[in-house]
């Protein structure tokens, strides 16, 4: 145990410099994906919801397919699949879109619990005093959607977050491929994929504790209003 | 076009056992350490024991599964400790399921009105028959979909043990790609077979939630 620690202080100063470089990728990452997700889990709500038979069939059919298939199969498509008919991306540009189609099913979801959350009469009442309906939605419906799933929503960025390391399996330069570029360096893999456990850790730790605590203060102000 | 596809599925088939052996290894782990890491976090009275195990999910829940699964099949493996590649990914999965489990079975205990046990313990139970007869088999009914739920993104989540080389449907492919070059297609072949996997788990997921009415 005092050995396994030593390592750390023999070989901190190297790693720490370049797995907190990789860890900045891993949060761009996530962001971006995040954006994504978010981008299409919108307009995928706002589908659920339309009269229009098509616009609610494509996304069902959209949450299934990609509820359905894991993220690293859409990123080898991504990556190595579409060169094969042309397209080429960067392994950056490849796994932000590759981790906004995945989760943009997960965001669909939450948005849609968000919105069914809402009271019809707030709808009927913004239409009553004149607002179109895209209106009601953009000022009515949707600001309280959003505040009622922002905890969910936080648990999904940080499950995203988490599953971002896949996208070293497609070269992005993030955290875990810089812990397995450590590891065939130095030869220490148990020291190093600790380390990069903690690096996660402390990132999404301090996240999942805040969202809990939107959670329970968002549950709090409900049961008073009832 | 079709012999090149029947010739792709045949192919990847040959790792859907891998697949699902880890699918159902990793579930028996993480239902029965779920449930009983969720019980004792419900129910004992010692904070040590409490603290112990909130450390535990807290770590599982935050720590990417492809970093635990390089911790335990590279990093245990240099220090002499040597799991199979399979071993390893269902015993990580299986850690990390644990986890995620306890908090979906705590929840479970949580939602049953304290009348329940006050009612057992009146007619003159014991706390462990409480738990066993009353309790538990309303907490786990309420536990139901969001463990359906868990075993879907399981079964997508063993792709990930391609990473430490088990020969499931996602390592076949990549070897694949390097012998025919047809990666578009061998990829949307994989992608189709977990889809096709993964619906009757929808399926039967829909059929319990609707057969024990969610959200009473």
């Amino acid at each position: 145990m005092i050995e396994f620690l030593e390592v750390y202080v023999k070989y901190g100063s190297q790693w720490f410099p370049r797995m907190a470089d990789a860890a900045l990728v891993s949060a761009s990452l996530a962001f971006a994906g995040f954006i994504v997700a978010f981008a299409i889990g919108l307009m995928l709500s706002i589908f659920q919801r339309s009269p229009l038979r098509l616009l609610r069939f494509v996304a069902t059919i959209y949450v299934v397919v990609f509820r359905g298939i894991p993220l690293l199969a859409i990123l080898f498509l991504l990556y190595f699949g579409l060169p094969g008919i042309g397209v080429t991306m960067s392994a950056f540009t490849a796994s932000a879109v590759g981790l906004g189609l995945s989760f943009g099913a997960q965001m669909a979801e939450v948005f849609r619990a968000g919105l069914e959350a809402i009271h019809r009469g707030q709808r009927e009442a913004a239409i009553a005093v004149g607002m179109t309906p895209l209106q009601a939605f953009r000022f009515v419906t949707l600001p309280q959607a959003v505040r009622i799933i922002s905890p969910s929503m936080l648990v999904t960025f940080i499950v995203l977050l988490k599953d971002s390391s896949l996208c070293a399996l497609i070269t992005v330069n993030e955290l875990m491929l810089e812990g397995r570029a450590l590891a065939t360096e130095y030869f220490l893999p148990l020291n190093i994929f600790v380390a990069i456990g903690v690096f996660y850790f402390l990132i999404a730790w301090p996240l999942s504790l805040l969202a809990r605590t939107m959670d329970a203060r968002i549950r709090a102000k409900q049961t008073r209003t009832l | 076009m079709l012999d090149k596809i029947q010739h792709i599925l045949i192919a990847l088939l040959g790792g859907i056992s891998v697949t699902i052996s880890v699918t159902l290894g990793a579930l028996i782990i993480a239902v029965l350490l779920g449930l009983l890491l969720g019980v004792v976090r419900s129910f004992t009275k010692w904070k040590l024991l409490r603290f112990t195990i909130d450390v535990y999910v807290e770590l599982f829940r935050n720590i990417p599964a492809l970093a635990i699964l390089f911790i335990i099949y590279f990093g245990l493996g240099s220090v002499g400790l040597r799991l199979g590649s399979v071993t390893a990914a269902i015993l990580g999965l299986g850690l990390i399921g644990g986890a995620v489990l306890c908090d979906v079975f705590r929840a479970g205990f949580s939602a049953l009105h304290s009348g329940q046990r006050e009612a057992a313990i009146a007619i003159g139970m014991t706390p462990y028959q409480t738990i066993r007869l009353i309790l538990a088999p309303q907490a786990i009914r309420i536990a139901l979909p969001p463990l359906g739920n868990y075993a879907i993104q399981l079964l997508k989540d063993t792709s990930i043990a391609s990473a430490i080389a088990a020969p499931e449907i996602m390592f076949f492919a990549r070897t694949l790609v390097t012998s025919t070059f047809e990666t578009t297609l061998i990829y949307i072949c994989a992608a189709g077979i977990y889809l096709l996997l993964s619906l009757p788990l929808f399926r039967a997921i829909q059929s319990i939630e609707k057969r024990f009415g969610v959200g009473r």
